[in-house]
């Protein structure tokens, strides 16, 4: 019961959120210089034809008149018309986001399953050469941005020793699988397709690991400091002096406690890379929401603009929840906080 | 020490997987049946892959990029087809009349042409093309400004009405790309913006086509490629080794189009690559750098109406302290120095116009006669480059230096292009100088002397100079309505001498684009001088071949 009513008080809360960054987000888009209607008309067409094409996208009304219809449409799943690829701002997300999404799961496993296993390494040898290493090689994964991360594989991996795939989702000579999630891995295996699944996990590898490799540092460190201030406590000292085997208090005991800092800078780093992802997405040639995201801002696509933040937003709010969740799991005392302030 | 073995061992077993998995990358010796097209047992599948800045709209009302451009000339036929000369020549039109008075233009077409569905290409077909591309008002549209109605005489004869005559009509309709009426209405949306004819079939044209060119859509990935199957029952010209696959990848990343040629998975990279790049690319066995001009112009736009660029003599002086050589040989090595705003290869051009040339000693001439002489100081000059475009901060900073010379103070300013868009819509708000790229639309001087200095284009990107001179647009006006084409192209001269008397630009340089590509097994007639000066139709594949046998 406590678990629904928590549901629904953050479901609540995320509405509102979603409402105030809707409002935010298309006032702002509205601020970048240009106007849309010209710019993805072309500077030859008739001025009639412009004034028609503004008529019908409300660009001529005021800027609430436009959110009024905006927001209609967004309620029933209408995101308006992009004038970038000149169609539904829907059809877009659709068709873009599972790319994004794909790249971004495979990512959240690289830098969850890396960063942790290195921190609880580094913790475990603190001091000794394996936490020095992982320290350096965080400091570098964190200092590094992604893109660079991504020229270097391109250029070892694709070039140098030419084993994985340069560009796009799959390899030219396969056919696509029935979309069914969108996400070529699953799709593929859902329809049997084997081959197709095995290629598109090898296109996902470069792309995947340059975006999980600057987290993975980070969630590392934290996981290391975190579960090296928690061995100083006393219920390990306790443990030990049971004989608890070290093994077992580093994972059964030490980590549940030690991984919540972890795990809430987790879910803003996966939920990020939805942001961060375009640059990666671009040397890949990966179509992504975080492409389609910056292009859609350079060319003042109103509605593609405010869509993309709003998925962005959305993103956000929902690993949020997720990661509330896990944290309430992992600590007692947390969701025992919560009912007592009850 | 079990630890260390046991890590290096996982480590080893770890990259063997990745290794043995993922193996050298390398496309299968025969594709799968039912994907390649029906050829010989021996024969394979030839590739032509080319790298576009995307994105690419395939459905001719909408798009008039590069890339789209290049797109069309592969899926469409057009009535006419140009030449390397300028001039056109017969395509889907056998032949065709004019009547007295310049305004009805009959079209007899050829009766063997077929769509990509098998069906027959009629005069229906036209009129649908021309009505629809008018309707929607976007892409190559403005062209045919002039077209009140088209009629349809018989099934393989097309009249064109005109409401007023238009010289460069024949010409423009190397962009009339002729779509089957019958599929883009029965994939039409009832609901849209075009009344009875609900989309008219845009957002379905956006992934598929409606042609009859030599190649048809394979697969078209909006932020990826565009993947084009040769049309066996193509009633043109196919080169003997042309590709059996043309793919469009929506790429220009340098360190992505590097990979992929060292690999041999790119056959022509784009023109956006930087001079280090190509350098680059040419360094890879076999690569070499195509070069050709589409009557592209870089140009200084002087604003005429603003102090001090508003003064005759204070452009003069600036037209002549500029390093042109400079800017050809280091900056865009490769770019033709400008003799005038128009290409020097276009037809059209005044032969005579001075070409552009750095000289100090005019420059300070000039600067004397000039009303702000003495007061300069109090007149810097803002030069306004586009921040897209790294190399034209370059230009702009020499300009800056050899202005300097003279005792013109500049700034140096950049502009992201959403913002030089919106400021050169205003008066007001437009600098005295913005570095601008502009290109001609059709083949001909006028194209460019329409739309650079003609008052319709004043508030837009392609105009700072805000001349807004009834009389030029009179002789604009009147050259464009002329039919004859001697007579066309005199008072096309005519204009440029007028506009060589006001200097309202610094004409700097005609663009020479560069597309690294495997000279070594791509044979690209653009290469050999058969240049078409028509945006998009040198990425004709049907008579580019490639020598797979030779990769």
């Amino acid at each position: 019961m406590k678990f629904v009513q928590f549901i629904l008080k953050r479901l609540l809360h995320s509405i509102l959120v979603l409402f105030g960054l809707s409002v935010l987000i298309f006032v702002i888009a509205r601020v970048i210089p240009g106007d849309p209607a010209r710019m993805a008309l072309g500077p030859r067409t008739p001025e009639e034809v412009v004034e028609k094409f503004r008529e019908d996208l409300h660009l001529n009304d005021p800027i609430h008149i436009q959110y009024y219809h905006w927001i209609k449409g967004a309620l029933q799943g209408d995101f308006g018309y992009s004038i970038l690829t000149k169609r539904s701002v829907s059809t877009d997300i659709k068709e873009f986001f599972p790319a994004t999404l794909e790249l971004m799961l495979l990512t959240g496993i690289i830098m969850s399953v890396g960063g942790i296993l290195l921190g609880i390494a580094s913790a475990r040898h603190a001091n000794k050469w394996v936490d020095n290493t992982v320290r350096v090689l965080s400091y570098f994964g964190v200092c590094t941005p992604a893109y660079v991360f991504a020229i270097l594989f391109l250029l070892i991996f694709g070039y140098l020793l030419n084993i994985l795939p340069t560009i796009g989702r799959l390899s030219p000579w396969l056919d696509h699988p029935p979309v069914v999630t969108g996400l070529i891995t699953v799709d593929s295996l859902l329809a049997g397709n084997f081959e197709a699944f095995w290629d598109g996990f090898k296109h996902l590898i470069m792309p995947s690991v340059a975006l999980a490799l600057g987290p993975m540092a980070q969630e590392a460190r934290i996981t290391r400091s975190s579960m090296a201030d928690n061995l100083q406590r006393d219920f390990i000292a306790l443990e030990r002096s049971q004989a608890i085997p070290e093994r077992r208090i580093m994972s059964r005991f030490l980590l549940r406690i030690s991984i919540i800092p972890t795990v809430s800078v987790l879910g803003l780093d996966f939920a990020s890379q939805l942001g961060w992802a375009f640059l990666v997405e671009l040397i890949f040639n990966w179509p992504g929401l975080s492409r389609y995201g910056i292009q859609v801002m350079l060319n003042k696509d109103l509605n593609g603009i405010t869509a993309v933040i709003m998925v962005i937003g959305l993103m956000f709010l929902v690993v949020n929840i997720i990661v509330d969740i896990i944290v309430s799991g992992l600590d007692p005392r947390i969701r025992l906080g919560a009912e007592r302030s009850q | 020490m079990k630890k260390i073995v046991l890590i290096s061992l996982v480590f080893c077993l770890l990259s063997a997987f990745v290794v043995y998995a993922g193996g050298k990358q390398e496309e299968p010796a025969k594709p799968a049946a039912e994907e390649a097209p029906a050829m010989e047992a021996e024969e394979v599948v030839r590739e032509l892959r080319v790298t576009f800045s995307w994105p690419t709209y395939i459905d001719p009302a909408v798009g008039s990029d590069f890339s789209s451009s290049s797109s069309f000339v592969n899926l469409y036929d057009t009535l006419v087809y140009p030449t390397p000369d300028g001039g056109v020549k017969p395509n889907v039109a056998e032949s065709w009349e004019t009547s007295a008075d310049g305004l009805t233009w009959t079209f007899n077409l050829r009766k063997d042409v077929k769509f990509h569905d098998g069906s027959m290409l009629t005069a229906h077909d036209v009129k649908f093309t021309m009505d629809r591309l008018t309707t929607i008002g976007e892409g190559y549209a403005y062209m045919y400004g002039a077209v009140e109605s088209t009629d349809v005489v018989d099934d393989y004869t097309v009249q064109f009405n005109l409401s007023k005559t238009y010289g460069p009509f024949l010409t423009t309709l190397v962009r009339l790309y002729i779509l089957n009426e019958e599929l883009v209405m029965a994939n039409a949306k009832s609901d849209g913006m075009y009344g009875d004819k609900g989309d008219y079939g845009k957002e379905w044209l956006l992934t598929h086509d409606a042609g009859s060119g030599p190649y048809k859509v394979k697969d078209m990935r909006l932020e990826e490629y565009l993947l084009m199957e040769k049309f066996q029952d193509y009633w043109g010209y196919f080169a003997p080794k042309a590709p059996d696959l043309v793919k469009f990848i929506g790429t220009t990343e340098a360190v992505t189009v590097r990979t992929m040629m060292s690999r041999r998975e790119l056959e022509i990279a784009d023109q956006w690559q930087s001079l280090e790049a190509q350098k680059s690319l040419q360094q890879i066995d076999g690569v070499d750098i195509a070069t050709m001009s589409y009557g592209t112009m870089f140009y200084f736009m002087m604003h005429t109406r603003k102090a001090p660029t508003d003064d005759i003599h204070f452009r003069k002086a600036l037209a002549y302290a500029l390093d042109y050589d400079t800017v050809v040989e280091k900056i865009f090595p490769g770019a033709i120095i400008a003799e005038g705003p128009v290409s020097p290869g276009y037809p059209g051009h005044w032969k005579d116009y001075p070409k552009s040339e750095r000289n100090l000693d005019k420059a300070m001439a000039e600067l004397k006669k000039s009303k702000y002489y003495g007061k300069l100081d109090q007149y810097p000059v803002e030069i306004h480059w586009i921040a897209e475009v790294p190399d034209e901060e370059k230009v702009a900073l020499l300009a800056l230096s050899n202005f300097s010379e003279i005792g013109v103070k500049a700034e140096v300013v950049k502009v992201p292009w959403l913002s030089v868009v919106e400021e050169m819509g205003n008066q007001d708000q437009s600098p005295n100088i913005v570095t601008v790229f502009v290109a001609p639309h059709y083949p001909e001087a006028g194209s460019m002397l329409e739309s650079r200095f003609h008052s319709t284009s004043a508030p837009t990107w392609q105009q700072n100079e805000w001349l807004l001179d009834p009389k030029l647009d009179a002789m604009i006006e009147d050259a464009i309505e002329t039919i004859d084409m001697k007579e066309r192209y005199a008072k096309y001269a005519e204009i440029q001498k007028a506009l060589a008397e006001i200097e309202p630009s610094l004409n700097l340089f005609e663009q020479a684009q560069k597309h690294p590509y495997f000279a070594s097994y791509v044979d690209w007639p653009a290469t050999t001088g058969d240049k078409i000066p028509v945006m998009g139709y040198d990425f004709a594949a049907n008579v580019i071949q490639v020598h797979t046998e030779r990769k």
